[in-house]
């Protein structure tokens, strides 16, 4: 029976009440966590937890190794920052533009860049990420360019604003949960795995490469979207080549191709990094470090090592009495 | 009329002919044999059969309908299935979350599938790995998951490219069986391989390849007797 455990649907489930359990301690967090400064540290270690969960049904389920996270929550940051400065759009037509907008986007880019495999799809995400960024950058006169650009909030409360990501994070994790267990999700691991052997069983692996690119877009625009209205200023360095090298650390370190993983390890490093930055600034080289032995020694990441270790545990005792 | 048929298939690559004027039929319900020595085009036309490769020239028809441009999903859809000489499983899941896979990609629902996976793993003795992930399991038994995925719903015909290549003789024995029980329920297969005594058993009719032209079709017997598939295979006198 124990075995069974180890088929997908099980496994997701596992999974995904464990990812519940976190949100669980999050929202237990401002009970007793009351410095705005310290609030803010969460809200922006959720901010990128949304990015981390997007990059992974990308690259985690998906196997597809997309450079252009960071891009995407720049470009629906300014999505809704540009609608309101040039045209005062409210946030309310704002947001679900930058969803909508960068749900766009990454179905056209995907479908332009899905039949790439490998380094040479990474390289052109990553060009689509630098030449949005210096375009940005660049334009001053409609986007305020270096000098970033004002997005009205939506509430003052920073507790307010903490439910708000919350909120987001588990919508964004049943979402997620919901399309992994089904067929669409079973599809994506079928691609990750063995493209070909996917599309000889039938499998549309462009449509699907594409609906996962979208989706992914669609995550990290909204997540964009919603730190502009919280930080209440966009500018091109959300959309740093370093930003992706952080999202993509978050999720090695946690456990890709996992719910778990890419939250647990969003808010390990973003809190650590936080903390890291007030003895020395040493964040990154640390970080650097410890992506490179997880990649090499721990693969599936800090979540991937707690459920080998939950189920050596579960396991021991079966054998123990199989034996006796 | 006959199940798949090609006529006047090309393929080049640079300069070089990979297949040249190909043409052959797969009557329904028959085990063809395509052999040749290496090099002879094989892999190439069954890559022009399930939509890898576009041929340059000439036409695939499978039941009654031009299938030439038709991709791989469209052709699976149809029934046209295809198994590489390479084991193409998804490894990170398990065995029986493959045959998953393989059966929704079919249209069939989770319940139906799971069904279905139970007797074919069992037949195909994968049920004691169901649990296991695809990539835990030796060569022969990803070979044999692999015919499970391909027969969760059975297909019109199935194309398969060296099963017997590198794999145990249980395993090879166990294939064996399992195409033999389904040929008996009418199935229909392409076999490519170099196993000779097993072409013979196997397949009524084969089709034999050399330097991308065919050079023999007939009963198995008779093709393997011709004089130009001997040259293919051994080389011819004048050489000597």
């Amino acid at each position: 029976m124990s075995a069974r455990r180890n088929l997908w649907a099980n496994r997701l489930r596992s999974d995904f009440r464990a990812a519940l359990g976190m949100l669980a301690v999050l929202a237990c967090v401002p009970f007793f966590v009351t410095s705005p400064y310290s609030l803010g540290i969460v809200i922006v270690s959720m901010y990128f937890a949304m990015l981390a969960m997007g990059w992974n049904l990308l690259a985690g389920f998906t196997g597809q190794f997309s450079l252009a996270p960071a891009a995407f929550a720049m470009l629906g940051a300014y999505t809704t920052g540009l609608l309101n400065y040039h045209w005062q759009a409210p946030l309310a037509l704002g947001l679900p533009a930058a969803v909508l907008g960068m749900a766009l986007v990454g179905w056209a880019l995907g479908r332009l860049i899905l039949r790439l495999r490998g380094p040479y799809l990474s390289l052109t995400t990553l060009s689509f990420a630098e030449i949005a960024r210096v375009v940005i950058s660049n334009s001053h006169e409609f986007t305020r360019g270096d000098q970033g650009l004002n997005v009205p909030t939506l509430m003052q409360s920073r507790v307010g604003y903490y439910y708000l990501f919350l909120a987001v994070l588990a919508f964004t994790l049943v979402g997620l949960y919901l399309l992994m267990r089904s067929k669409v999700g079973r599809f994506w691991l079928a691609i990750r795995d063995d493209s070909i052997g996917a599309e000889t069983r039938g499998i549309d692996v462009v449509r699907y490469k594409t609906l996962a690119f979208g989706l992914s877009c669609a995550i990290c625009g909204f997540a964009g979207a919603l730190y502009g209205t919280f930080s209440q200023l966009v500018s091109p360095e959300l959309g740093l080549l370093l930003q992706t090298g952080l999202v993509i650390s978050m999720v090695v370190i946690g456990g890709i191709g996992t719910l778990t993983g890419p939250l647990l390890g969003a808010l390990l490093v973003y809190l650590s990094s936080e903390w890291l930055r007030e003895i020395g600034g040493i964040q990154l080289i640390v970080f650097s470090a410890l992506v490179i032995v997880f990649a090499r020694f721990f693969r599936t990441g800090l979540w991937g090592l707690v459920t080998s270790w939950r189920s050596r545990l579960k396991t021991t005792p079966d054998v123990a009495k199989e034996s006796s | 009329m006959s199940l798949l048929m090609t006529r006047g298939l090309y393929k080049h690559f640079g300069g070089v002919t990979a297949v040249n004027d190909v043409s052959f039929a797969v009557e329904e319900g028959e085990i063809l044999g395509l052999i040749g020595p290496n090099g002879s085009g094989k892999t190439t036309v069954l890559n022009m059969l399930s939509g890898f490769l576009q041929p340059d020239a000439g036409e695939v028809v499978f039941a009654e309908e031009n299938v030439t441009r038709l991709t791989t999903v469209e052709l699976a859809r149809r029934g046209l299935l295809r198994m590489f000489q390479m084991t193409r499983v998804f490894g990170r899941i398990t065995t029986l979350d493959n045959m998953l896979v393989a059966g929704m990609a079919m249209g069939l629902t989770e319940k139906e599938t799971n069904q279905r996976a139970q007797v074919l793993l069992e037949e195909l003795t994968l049920a004691h790995v169901q649990y296991l992930d695809a990539g835990q399991l030796s060569g022969g038994q990803r070979k044999l998951l692999e015919f499970g995925m391909c027969f969760i719903k059975p297909p019109r015909i199935a194309l398969l490219d060296e099963p017997f290549a590198a794999v145990h003789p249980v395993m090879r024995e166990a294939m064996a069986n399992f195409i033999r029980r389904r040929h008996a329920m009418g199935q229909t297969f392409v076999l490519v391989s170099h196993d000779m005594p097993i072409v013979v058993e196997l397949c009524q009719r084969s089709v034999c390849m050399n330097a991308g032209k065919v050079i023999a079709v007939g009963s198995t017997r008779s093709v393997l007797e011709s004089t130009p598939v001997i040259e293919a295979y051994l080389g011819s006198s004048s050489h000597a």
